[in-house]
Formats: C-alpha cells, structure tokens, sequence
C-alpha cells in the first residue's frame, strides 16, 4: 500500500512538474489585445545646434485624464487628452511653458484636417468657425515646436472610437475619480523605442532646364529666367505637415507654368530667346538652405546668365492682392521693369500687386524669403506671395493647420496667369502690350484639372524634408513631371545643414486599454475565497456531515490524545 | 487584466473542482485514479468528436443557427454519452461504492473539459491589460458544467450500472439525461438562434444544472431506497 503511494506520488510530482514547465514555456506568449487602436502622429524633435526642442520621448504607458481634474491633482503619471476645439490655451503654456510635470499629452483634432478623410476632399471652405479653430491651431502649434517637452506628446484624429473614450474619462473625472492603479479607468500605452537621431538628412533639389531659340549668329549664353519654389514643409507633426498653400500652391503654379513653356517652346517658331530654369527647392524652413547650396553648385556663367528670378511663396488663398517682395531698392531700373510688367497684367486680370522692400541683414544668419539666397549671390530676384509680412523661422511652412480646405484653386490659376503672362511679355518683348497668350479658350489655357490633381495630391503628402528619403516617390514624381515639360532634368542631393538635427519615429500606434483597478482585484479574489470557502463546508456537511466539519478544526487536539 | 486576474479566474474555474474531491469522502477513499481515468477518456471523446465534427459539419459564414447543422451537432455530442458509459462501465475501478464511483467520474470528466475548453482562452486572454468580464463568466459556467457533468454520471450510473430501478421513474431517469445531454445543444441555440448574451446564458446554465442536481440526487435517492 505504501510503496503504491510514494510510486504514484512521484508521477504526480512530475506532471506538476512538466506542467509548470509547459506554463513557463507559454508564459512567453505576449499577446496585445486592446479595445481600441488608434493612429497617432508624434510632436517633432529635433534640435537647433545642439539646443532640444519639441517631445523627447516616445514611449508611453500612463492612465488617461482629461481636462477636467482637480486643481492641484498630481497629473505626472498622467497622460492628458485634449480636443483641440475645447483647448484651454492658459492650461497648455502653464504646463508647458513652465514645464509641470506630466505623463503625456494627446491633443485630438478635428477630422476636418485629416488628409486621409475623403469627404469634402477639393473644396475650399471660408467659415468663421473654422477661422478661429485655425487661429487656436496656429499658435498651439507655434507653442509646441518652440518648446522642450520631457515627456510624449501625441496627436490623433476625432473619431467614434477615442470620443466614447474620452467621454468616460470627463465623466470619471467629474466625479472626482481620476484614474490611477487603485481606481481603474483607461491606460494609454504606446511601445515605442528610443527615438534616435537621423543619421544624414538628404536635402534634394530638381531643376529642370528649357533651353531658349538660340539664332547661329549668337555666340553669346542666351539670358536665363528663373522660377524657383520650395517644395518642403515643417510642421508640428511631421506625419501630418502635408502645407497645401505653404508651399503646395507655388509648387502647382510652377509646373503648370512650366507645362504651358513647355507647349510654347515645343516649336521653334514660338521658342524664346530667353533660356527658362525651373527649381524645386527643398529645405524652404531652414533659412532656405537648399536653395543656398543649389545656386552655389550651379555653373557661374549660368548664375550670371541669370536675368532675374521669380520665387512663388503661398499663393492659394488670396482674394484681390498679391505681394512682389524684393531685396534692392525699388528705384532699380530691373525691379521697376519687373514689376511694371506685373503690376499692368494684374490689372488686365482684375487684382493689385503691391511692392515690399526688405533689406537684406548679410550678417544675420535669418532668410526670410528664398529670393535673399539670390541677392546674396548678386542675382535679381523677387517672391511673389501672398503674405505681407516676412514669416518668421518655422512659422507659416505647412504644419497641420494647412490643410486642403483652405487653398482656393481660383487664386492659384490667377497667380499662374499673373506669373505666365509677365514672363512671356518680357519674353517675345511684348511689355506694354494688351495681349493675352493664355487666354481661357485657347490651347494654351491653365488648365484646372491638372492644378487640382496635383493640388490634391500635395495635400496628401507629408514633405518634412529629413524624412524624405533620397528616392521618396514624390521626388521622383516631381523629376518625372520636370522631365515631362523640360528638355533636361538635374536633381541635385545634399546634406542638411549642420544646425539641424532631427529625430526619428514620427507615426506611432496607440493601445487604450480599459483596465480595472487593483481594488476590484482584491475584492474578486475575497468573494472568490469566501465563495469556495462555503462551497467546501457545504460539500463537507452535505456529505460526511456536520459533526465532520467542525471534527476538521479539531483534529490536532484529537492527534494529542492519540499518541498520549 | 494581469496575472491577478488570471489568478483570480483560474481559482473560480478550477477551484470548485479541487475542493469537491477534498470536501466529499472522494479523498478519503482516495479515487484519484477513477477521476485521472476518466479524464483521460474525455480526451479521447474530445479528439473522436473532433474527428467527425471535421469530416461532417460544413463551416458556415455567418453566425446564425442552422437546424439542420445542430442537428448534426447533437448526434455528435452523444459520442459524449458513450464515452461517459465507456468510463462507467469499462474502466476496471478499484473496489469503490458506486455512489462514490460516479462521482469520481464525474468529477474527472468535467475537469478535463474545463482544461481542454477553458485554459487556453484564459492563459492567452486573462493576462492582457484590457479588462473584460468574459473569464469571470466562463469560470461561472465552468462551474455549471461541473453539477452538470456529475449529474449526467449520476444518471448515466443509474441507467447502466444499476439493475433494479422502480419501473415508473426509469422515463424520468432516461428523460432527465437525454436532457442533460443534450445542454450544449440547447446553449448554442440560446447564443445564436435567440441572440442571448453570455450573462444570460451563463445564469441559464447555472440555474439548469442546479435543479438538474436537484433532481438526479432525488431520483438518486429514490432507486437507492429498495436495496437499503
């Protein structure tokens, strides 16, 4: 009888044995199974020679409150969610200006300006509601790229999902229950590593070259006119800077005003004597580098061949003036031609174009405008745009707030008939002359599709140009269409200056987990004993009876009396 | 919700099963044995089911209760019944009462069909930061099934092993466990032909295999009142 037992003892043993094996085996299986997943976009980081600015962390793994909290409530092991049309701007600067600590922040914004939401997709929008929305916009967004956060700060996009959510949370918080391990609620949890720096940001430059009707007595290079726009933006988020009218709308004009060149160039009996180099830019945020580094690489007989250049800044949400800024006085004899000339064809199409003088600071390191990094080189250049004052570093380059709904493609098209119509007056010498090349029903017409395919696709495209790889399809789409309209393609790849560095990881995927607290453990795991606690005394009194239960309590006296 | 929960929900579904053989003479005449047995053969029932369900059923695309399918369902979950009588009968036991006898056996069966059913789901799904009900619940029904399986046993013994029953209550007997057969039959028409959620069906089931208890251990009573 005994040996039987021991056997069978050690059998038992071991299958314990194996079966806890077999759990430490399965033990690391790590499964996520959260309620809701949602997209979010993290805030840039990058610092300025060496200085840290925007959110340094990525990873999060906190509870989530809302606005809503107590005064004084202890919000660093807190993540704070805040829809943007409920912002509390004094709330944001005391946390973030005066860096109170805090778990994380999610701001939710409306879907208004999600590129990736079809609806009301091409249409130009003009309500005062939103007006203000974008102002608030404007200068959170200001605010956070000019801030150093220690902790993450993530945006997202309102939908059902996160609404429910953050509507339990208010209501939680209401109450006065905010959640922490003990009382329950949600838990935000981002898994993220350490962002790390971006090793060598390229900046790429696309210049196309259409070459002009060069007769066999001219021995002479023929003048060259440019038109150059930067195709980059800057932004808050840069998964979400996609800049429609910065500078979305002056990539647009150029190639259309390069398709129709192109169309006019094709016959040699329409070519002009004036050569047509058309530059795509990147690197417009950071002081216009790209365009510095650009013309020093071009050829200096080219440079100097240069006649002027005219440089397209925003020009899709205008109504009746556009701005000509230049760096040389306006008595100078070229920028009195160049801007008669476009003065009288805005006033054919019906709107003004003023003058702004802005003189260049060769000692300041700040280029506010891409036609400087011409003037510094002693080239003529102008921006026309549609901005009155220089935008300062980082603002106005095509954060979140620039979305579709905000560029009028009617601007646009008039800025294109502005720009087109100057050139090839100068061009064929026609100046002074009332005569409309591209006229609405000709051949030569805009063309409005082709502006709001392009358009379209711009606003769907995040450019922050660290993030750009050398081969991004973009770039490529941009060479192509260059390709298309001129006779000779150069893309040009360089590193962005030294002063920047920027930081990776700008697309995350957030897990809210709706957890209980360790209360509701504790409580479970009491009814739980005190269930199987009845459970046995039930079985033991149904069965062998009640004196058998209470013989249970008093078995070590009984074991005395045995052995005495 | 972390391993606490899990903790938590393990002792609610395999918890009543181990103070059952602790509580009940089961321990003290030590049917360790019958109950390793008889889960050994639910696992073989589980594996022939397994078999035919594959071979017969068609998968179906949406959730809905086709007759014709649960029909099938039921046939194959009477391989159930047979393996039940297989344990009963077959197995050689060791001299225990047959009160004792159907316990044990009971008591094996539903362990392992809270083993093979509901460990899995709860390893993978109880450890997890998202905090839902669904494994409080399966423990409840975990313990539904438990009654349930000793009071099929109890029948089961009744039909098979025991030869003279009161000739009016051997309908009752056959009825009451043609019924406790057929219960996951009727719980899957609840969940899908009637659309009840897991709560309601959950307390169906508890309330169902408590008066099923209630009665077998009457019926129990009453066929062991001539031999005493």
């Amino acid at each position: 009888m005994a040996p039987r037992k021991a056997g069978e003892r050690d059998m038992l043993e071991s299958f314990y044995s194996v079966i806890a094996l077999v759990f430490i085996l399965v033990a690391c299986v790590e499964l996520c199974d959260a309620a809701t997943v949602v997209d979010v976009y993290r805030l840039i980081q990058y610092d300025i020679s060496g200085v840290p600015f925007g959110s340094r962390l990525a990873a999060l793994n906190h509870h989530a409150g809302s606005l809503q909290f107590a005064p004084g409530a202890d919000l660093s092991r807190t993540v704070v969610i805040i829809p943007v049309r409920e912002l509390n701007m004094s709330f944001v600067k005391e946390y973030i200006v005066q860096r109170q600590p805090l778990g994380g922040l999610l701001f939710l914004l409306p879907q208004m300006f999600n590129f990736d939401n079809r609806d009301g997709m091409g249409i130009y929008h003009q309500n005062h509601g939103k007006e203000l929305l974008r102002n608030v916009m404007v200068e959170l967004e200001q605010l956070l790229i000019h801030a150093n956060i220690p902790y993450p700060v993530y945006f997202a996009f309102e939908d059902s999902d996160i609404d429910a959510v953050l509507a339990d949370i208010n209501k939680n918080d209401a109450i006065g229950q905010p959640a922490t391990a003990t009382t329950g609620g949600f838990k935000l949890v981002v898994s993220a590593p350490e962002p790390k720096k971006l090793a060598l940001p390229t900046i790429t430059n696309i210049q196309g070259w259409l070459p002009g009707l060069k007769s066999d007595g001219d021995a002479s290079q023929l003048p060259t006119i440019a038109i150059v726009a930067s195709y980059d933006t800057f932004g808050a988020a840069p998964a979400l800077s996609v800049g429609s009218d910065s500078n979305g709308s002056g990539i647009v004009a150029l190639l259309e005003i390069a398709r129709l060149f192109s169309l006019l160039y094709s016959n040699p009996k329409t070519r002009g004597r004036y050569n047509l180099l058309f530059g795509l830019t990147s690197g417009g945020p950071y002081n216009y580098n790209g365009t510095q580094k650009w013309l020093r690489s071009l050829d200096q007989r080219l440079r100097e061949s240069i006649d002027y250049a005219i440089c397209l800044n925003s020009i899709g949400s205008w109504d009746n003036e556009l701005w000509i800024h230049v760096s040389k006085p306006p008595e100078n004899a070229y920028i009195k031609q160049i801007f008669e000339g476009f003065s009288n064809v805005a006033e054919e199409l019906g709107f003004k174009v003023g003058l702004k003088h802005k003189k260049i600071n060769i000692s300041n390191p700040r280029v506010a405008w891409e036609h400087e990094q011409f003037s510094r080189l002693r080239v003529t250049a102008a921006t026309l745009s549609e901005l009155f004052t220089a935008p300062e570093l980082m603002e106005r380059t095509g954060g979140f707030v620039d979305s579709r709904h905000f560029v009028n493609e009617t601007a646009i098209i008039r800025s294109i008939k502005l720009v087109a119509e100057s050139l090839a007056r100068h061009v064929y010498g026609h100046q002074g002359k009332n005569i409309q090349i591209f006229s609405d029903k000709s051949s030569l017409a805009v063309n409005p599709s082709y502006i709001q395919l392009w358009l379209d696709l711009l606003s769907r495209t995040p450019r922050v140009a660290p993030f750009l790889s050398k081969n991004d399809p973009l770039v490529m789409a941009l060479k192509k269409e260059l390709e298309d309209h001129t006779a000779e393609v150069n893309v040009q790849h360089e590193l962005l200056d030294g002063m920047f560095t920027f930081y990776d990881l700008t697309k995350a995927r957030l897990n809210i987990y709706q957890v209980a607290s360790v209360t509701f453990d504790l409580l479970l795991l009491l009814v739980l004993g005190s269930y199987l606690i009845v459970l046995f005394s039930f079985l033991v009194i149904t069965t062998r009876g009640l004196d058998e239960l209470f013989s249970l309590f008093r078995r070590p006296p009984s074991r005395k009396v045995k052995t005495a | 919700m972390t391993v606490f929960h899990f903790f938590n929900c393990a002792i609610l579904t395999f918890g009543p099963h181990a103070v059952y053989y602790s509580a009940t003479p089961l321990s003290e005449y030590d049917t360790l044995g019958t109950s390793v047995k008889a889960a050994l053969v639910y696992l073989g029932t589980a594996l022939v089911k397994l078999v035919c369900l594959a071979t017969f059923l068609k998968v179906s695309e949406n959730d809905s209760f086709d007759p014709y399918q649960e029909l099938l369902k039921a046939l194959i979950g009477f391989i159930d019944v047979a393996g039940l009588y297989f344990a009963l009968t077959q197995l050689t036991h060791r001299n225990i009462s047959q009160n004792h006898k159907f316990q044990a056996v009971g008591l094996g069966w539903a362990f392992a069909d809270s083993v093979l059913h509901r460990l899995a789901p709860l390893w993978v799904g109880a450890r997890g930061l998202e905090f839902t009900w669904d494994y409080v619940l399966q423990g409840i029904e975990a313990n539904a099934n438990l009654v349930l399986s000793i009071s099929l046993a109890a029948l089961g013994s009744l039909i098979w092993l025991r030869k003279n029953k009161p000739r009016t209550l051997i309908p009752i007997i056959y009825a009451c466990a043609g019924i406790v057969a057929t219960m996951p039959s009727i719980t899957s028409y609840l969940r899908r032909g009637l659309g009840w959620h897991l709560p309601k069906v959950v307390g169906f089931e508890l309330f169902t295999s408590l008066v099923m208890a209630f009665i077998s251990c009457q019926l129990f009573a009453a066929c062991q009142r001539p031999s005493s």
